[in-house]
């Protein structure tokens, strides 16, 4: 009966005897030691580098420091949000056509889904850089970066949205037909709504692989994150220390997205089920 | 420039890319892999550091962007008296990203065994090593086979990184990049490189169904 309330990690060992008690404290011990090791030859590596030196440092007490990197942060947010709000229209579109019952379509939607997840980012990345001026198509900075990147997404997005239209239960289109409802009205007022909130978890968590793919914006130019830590490179001559903190930037905004999607998946399910 | 063109010119030189390619991911996958499996390890063993450590490098090497920590591998980690072949850092970034997401399947792929197997394991007296090299580790794999091949396409994905750096011979990314940089190669030189790495994929995704078909736990 405790088992259906057990993770595997949890059922993987029970109290232990006074034995393996011995033997894990041991194994912490060690273990504490390894990974302080491990951290001590990181930091003498930086200290007999010269890395820990102030004048890599001090700039990042300046207020204009910030000021500049918060810039760059708005301009990965807009990149991001842009492609975004792209890839999630694309999404639908393709997925429209992936359940539609016309053979053509659906498998036209196959195909654009196969190639999207099949190719890289930075593949279509270039395309816009290098192939579309060649065109004599003339598009912004912030667009040649969030129209491949939303390219990139939608393949995903489109297999994201119709997971969700298949997991609302059948009853609840026939419910709607049979309550004289027509096919159209049945897809966009009942079945979409509900299959949206089934998949808001892992629509951000797409949306973390986008602010991922923006950083290749300093390929065009665009002033991103990753953009104005370059520029700030060039005004203090300090590679590592800036690389490092605009590194951990996107590990935190990405981190923080993910535990959102995980928290709504937990709330929802709850709810959903209830 | 013709399709024809562009194959006359530059044929073996696609051929080349696409080896590379090809080396990049077996290369970082195999590492990934391994390295997935280790992390793995450590978060469900007993010792709290240790799961800790293995938690912290899934959470950073997740939410690391591929080109920043290639970026930090190739110009910053010189400044550490650490200087890496460019072929090496491409290959680093591109197994420390996808070993994070391995665990992160393994570890669902362990979720899904029955607690009762492992109350079994423990009542034949399997030491925790053991139950997690018999028990645990073969079943995880057996349900994770198709995360594992999309784990794989990312993989040749992300090694598109290695058109972020000089590399000889080059990537089919940098291929592209470079063609276009020298001469007007405009769509073609894209579909090509386009079409090896979707073709890449697909045989990825066919044998990745078949293994799955073959040793996947019915349940």
């Amino acid at each position: 009966m405790s088992s259906a309330h057990l993770s595997v990690k949890d059922a993987l060992y029970e109290a232990p005897g006074p034995k393996s008690r011995r033997a894990i404290r041991i194994a912490t011990a060690i273990s504490i030691v390894l990974i302080i090791a491990l951290i001590y030859a990181i930091i003498r590596q930086f200290y007999i580098t010269g890395q820990l030196s102030p004048k890599y440092w001090s700039f990042f007490t300046r207020w204009t420091t910030w000021r500049f990197l918060g810039a760059g942060l708005l301009g990965t947010f807009e990149a991001a949000m842009l492609s975004g709000v792209l890839a999630l229209s694309a999404g639908f579109l393709i997925m429209l056509c992936r359940i539609s019952t016309n053979k053509v379509l659906s498998m036209i939607g196959r195909a654009y889904i196969q190639f999207t997840r099949g190719v890289p980012t930075l593949l279509f990345i270039y395309f816009f850089f290098l192939a579309v001026p060649q065109f004599g198509l003339k598009l912004a900075a912030i667009w040649k970066i969030a129209i491949p990147v939303a390219i990139s997404a939608s393949g995903v997005v489109a297999e994201v949205l119709r997971n969700g239209v298949n997991a609302v239960p059948k009853g609840q289109r026939e419910a709607a037909l049979s309550l004289g409802m027509r096919e159209r009205a049945v897809f966009y007022k009942v079945i979409f709504p509900q299959a949206l909130r089934y998949v808001v978890p892992s629509l951000i968590a797409q949306l973390v692989i986008v602010v991922k793919d923006t950083t290749y914006a300093y390929i065009i130019n665009f002033p991103d994150l990753m953009q104005n830590a370059k520029v700030l490179i060039s005004n203090y001559d300090a590679m590592l220390s800036i690389y490092l903190v605009a590194a951990v930037i996107y590990i935190l905004i990405c981190y923080m997205l993910n535990k959102l999607a995980e928290h709504i998946n937990n709330s929802t399910k709850v709810s959903v089920r209830g | 420039m013709s399709m024809a063109e562009l194959l006359s010119q530059y044929g073996d030189k696609y051929l080349l890319a696409l080896l590379t390619t090809w080396k990049l991911t077996a290369l970082a996958f195999l590492a990934a892999f391994v390295l997935g499996i280790i992390i793995t390890v450590m978060r469900i063993s007993p010792i709290k550091p240790l799961r800790f450590l293995g938690e912290f490098y899934v959470q950073i090497f997740r939410n690391i962007p591929g080109a920043a920590l290639l970026i930090l591998l190739v110009y910053a980690l010189p400044y550490l008296k650490i200087v890496l072949p460019y072929f090496d850092c491409v290959l680093i970034a591109t197994a420390l990203i996808p070993a994070a997401f391995c665990s992160e399947y393994l570890m669902s792929g362990i979720n899904m065994i029955d607690v009762g197997q492992i109350e079994a394991a423990r009542a034949l007296g399997f030491t925790f090593l053991q139950t997690v090299r018999l028990v645990i580790v073969p079943q995880a794999l057996r349900s994770s086979v198709i995360s594992l091949t999309s784990l794989l396409v990312a993989t040749m994905l992300t090694t598109a990184l290695a058109s972020q750096v000089p590399l000889n011979p080059m990537d089919l990314t940098g291929i592209v990049a470079h063609i276009n940089t020298h001469a007007v190669g405009g769509i073609t030189a894209f579909i090509i490189s386009a079409v090896l790495y979707l073709l890449t994929a697909l045989i990825i995704g066919f044998a990745g169904n078949m293994i799955d078909k073959k040793v996947r736990i019915r349940r």
